[in-house]
């Protein structure tokens, strides 16, 4: 039984990750795959603790299939391993401090290893991806337009399309109905085509630790395409309160 | 006389002598000899009648005396002659043999045709002649890996006549998923047909394989064709790339694929 | 209102003359232009003079932005490697050879010009790198439409010319999300449409004649114009430049100095 476990988001947050793998581990029907979809690391937590959790699982444990998300992003840009250097958006975002703290909280190996990671993973009919294939800032949420995330579903080629960038847990169908399209060239009018096709659909996978205390993630069966969204709360006054939102 | 069967094959190029010559290579039963004088070791044909049928000996031009002197009794010959060798030579004078020329049905008069036991119609293709006797330009490439995109391109120019007037044209190229190509053209032909080769992927650095290019034409562009060739291999770093990419997709079978932007 | 929309001249002084005289004889009231003024061609000075001496409203293509900020294109712009070296080297030949105004001047063009309902980009409204070819999902190309908020968009940048109507388009979305209730929405949009222009200087379409495109404002009628230039001139004044002879050759037969890329959606992440 293949049973996928996909989240994103972890931001650092240590405590986060380990009560999403603590709720994995009992579950009924077991996670089989582990995917982290970006923003490992973040402004308020241990990345490089976060990063060596996810290098070395232990022995009963899953093998995360990580790939690169926008907080990785700003991290390759501080140190001048992307095509946009100083990370602007970072700044814009979170000003000379987010820099400053971004910069000294991800070690050179940390930097080295992240960036040897996927942009993203095509599996069965599906894609699983931080942002879309567009870019990792990309940010799909319920109230994008229609059309726009059909454009994605489309670039994606896949049916489905699973993202981390907004961190929230959503599921959007989108059926493509009809369109009819009529190209004419220099050499005449070609026949009229309709493009309509099945219904298809986005993602959101929740985040792990972008609010404290509240973790969430996606579990997805691809045989029954069951999906069920997760969440986990956690902490001190808390406990072992998982509740299935 | 011997009681092998010997048969030189000539004709114009790009009409067809080696496809005549591999309908009779597929007998497996029997004991059959292939040889192409005056093209060294490492000719196109010569490589991919090796790949296309292992069981014909393959025979190198140093090796032909020794060979036709004893060959086993019942033994299948052919020689293929290319369009520059002369017919009259004293090698060929002497042999007992059948003469068969592949030729153009449109071409009524020749010196094949008084040369030949036996005319059979190959390709229809204009036939340019022997007057100026066209270049016959080789170029060896094993260890290249191409850039298929730009290996497409290139062969659209070279057979569009962008580097000269090209008549024929034919290679081996190796591309960066491990596999072996080979590429034939023939002017008066429509397109340029690419033949899978039935060779083991290479996938460990630098394939150590035959692979070469040789073009028939007038006025080529050696140079130019050489530095195009050239822009068109993959570097050491982009090579590793490349298989290190299809070797972590082939293992397993599965579905699973890097996905990158 | 007769616009004239031309794009993609690259140098190509003979051509545009060409074009110039044609639109003329059709009597258009407006010319635009969708940018790619340099690059590949003999005449790039001359070419931005032209264009800036009739005050044609031009976006800016990604020839001239790699003219302005240095060459950035990424390699997976190219749809090969041979492709990418014929790139540099007509990069480098331009850039060698530029008037500092004209680089000025290419530095102040807009990504994207609008007129009423009428939107006039490069590539596609997101990048000027991007390819609207005819064969692109047509959901996908409604969107490049609907993003640049317009009913008919105007595009270059792939050398062919073509008009693309995409009619009666349907999508339905149901989000469902958890603790909130399912809420299916329908879309509906009628008629949109995209106008690529083709190429003055450069055409891919098999034949060395340039292209361009007519829109009548008031009928929506679009006619797609060839025209018929002395390209023996251009391909000399390659050969006496010291570009590349293969980008005479190619410029010839109809087939572009280097190739377009395949990738139809492909957007450069840099």
């Amino acid at each position: 039984m293949t049973h996928w476990a996909i989240l994103s988001g972890i931001e650092g947050n240590l405590a986060a990750y380990e009560a999403v793998l603590q709720d994995m581990r009992r579950q009924r029907h077991p996670v089989s795959d582990l995917y982290v979809l970006g923003d490992v690391i973040g402004l308020h937590g241990d990345n490089d603790a976060v990063i060596q959790r996810l290098q070395s699982p232990r022995s009963s444990e899953w093998v995360p299939q990580v790939c690169i998300g926008w907080w990785e992003e700003q991290c390759f840009s501080l140190h001048g391993l992307n095509s946009s250097p100083d990370a602007p958006e970072l700044m814009a975002q979170f000003g000379g401090d987010g820099v400053k703290r971004l910069w000294e909280s991800v070690s050179r190996e940390s930097v080295r290893w992240l960036r040897s990671l996927h942009f993203g993973f095509h599996e069965l009919d599906c894609l699983l991806i931080h942002g879309s294939t567009v870019s990792y800032a990309d940010e799909l949420t319920p109230d994008t337009p229609a059309i726009q995330l059909c454009d994605r579903l489309v670039r994606a080629d896949a049916n489905h399309l699973f993202c981390g960038r907004s961190g929230q847990t959503f599921e959007c169908w989108v059926t493509p109905t009809r369109l009819r399209s009529t190209v004419t060239t220099l050499d005449g009018v070609q026949d009229p085509q309709d493009q309509g096709k099945t219904p298809r659909r986005v993602v959101g996978i929740g985040s792990v630790g972008r609010i404290p205390g509240q973790a969430t993630y996606t579990l997805y069966n691809p045989e029954s395409d069951r999906l069920n969204f997760r969440t986990v709360n956690y902490g001190k006054a808390k406990g072992f309160g998982a509740t299935i939102a | 006389m011997a009681s092998s069967n010997i048969t030189l094959v000539a004709g114009s190029p790009g009409a067809g002598k080696t496809t005549w010559i591999s309908q009779f290579l597929t007998d497996q039963s029997q004991d059959l000899f292939y040889l192409c004088p005056g093209m060294g070791r490492d000719s196109v044909d010569l490589v991919r009648i090796g790949y296309r049928f292992p069981w014909v000996s393959v025979i190198p031009e140093n090796q032909a005396q020794t060979v036709l002197a004893g060959l086993p009794r019942q033994a299948q010959v052919y020689l293929e002659l290319g369009f520059h060798l002369d017919l009259a030579s004293p090698l060929l004078a002497t042999l007992p043999c059948q003469r068969v020329a592949v030729l153009p049905p449109s071409l009524n008069q020749s010196e094949w045709h008084d040369w030949a036991d036996e005319v059979i119609p190959g390709n229809d293709i204009q036939d340019a002649g022997r007057d100026p006797l066209p270049e016959l330009w080789r170029s060896p490439l094993t260890g290249q890996v191409f850039d298929p995109p730009s290996l497409d391109e290139l062969l659209i120019e070279l057979t569009g006549g962008a580097y000269g007037k090209v008549m024929r044209l034919k290679g081996i190229f190796e591309m960066p998923d491990g596999r072996a190509f080979h590429i034939d053209f023939v002017q008066g032909l429509p397109g340029i047909e690419y033949t899978e080769l039935n060779l083991p992927r290479w996938l460990q650095g630098r394939p150590n394989r035959f692979s070469g290019l040789e073009v028939v034409g007038h006025h080529l562009e050696q140079e130019t064709i050489s530095k195009t060739l050239l822009a068109s291999c993959l570097a050491d770093d982009v090579l590793a790339q490349y298989q290190h990419q299809y070797q972590r997709l082939h293992p397993d079978e599965e579905t699973k694929e890097v996905f990158s932007i | 209102m007769k616009l004239a929309v031309i794009s993609c001249i690259h140098g190509n002084y003979e051509a545009l003359n060409a074009v110039l005289s044609d639109i003329d004889a059709q009597k258009a009231d407006q010319i635009y232009c969708l940018g790619d003024l340099v690059g590949y061609g003999p005449y790039p000075n001359a070419v931005v003079e032209m264009i800036r001496s009739l005050d044609i409203p031009t976006c800016q293509g990604c020839w001239d932005e790699d003219i302005v900020e240095g060459l950035n294109a990424c390699e997976c712009s190219y749809p090969s490697q041979l492709a990418e070296t014929r790139g540099r080297l007509a990069h480098e030949w331009t850039n060698s050879v530029i008037h500092p105004e004209v680089r000025e001047y290419l530095a102040t063009l807009p990504m994207t010009l609008k007129l009423d309902n009428l939107c006039f980009v490069h590539g596609s409204p997101s990048s000027q790198h991007e390819y609207l070819l005819p064969s692109m999902d047509g959901f996908a190309a409604l969107e490049r439409v609907l993003s640049a908020d317009a009913d008919v968009l105007f595009c270059g940048h792939t050398h062919v010319p073509y008009v693309r109507d995409l009619e009666d388009a349907a999508l339905s979305v149901n989000v469902q999300q958890p603790d909130q209730t399912e809420s299916p929405k329908q879309f509906q949009v009628a008629l949109r449409q995209i106008v690529n222009v083709g190429s003055v200087g450069e055409p891919r379409h098999g034949r060395p004649n340039a292209t361009y495109v007519l829109y009548d404002t008031d009928t929506a009628q679009v006619t797609l114009r060839e025209v018929p230039y002395d390209y023996a001139k251009t391909c000399l004044a390659i050969l006496e430049q010291g570009l590349p002879p293969i980008f005479a050759w190619r410029l010839a037969r109809g087939m572009e100095f280097a190739e377009r890329a395949d990738d139809p959606t492909h957007v450069c992440e840099r």
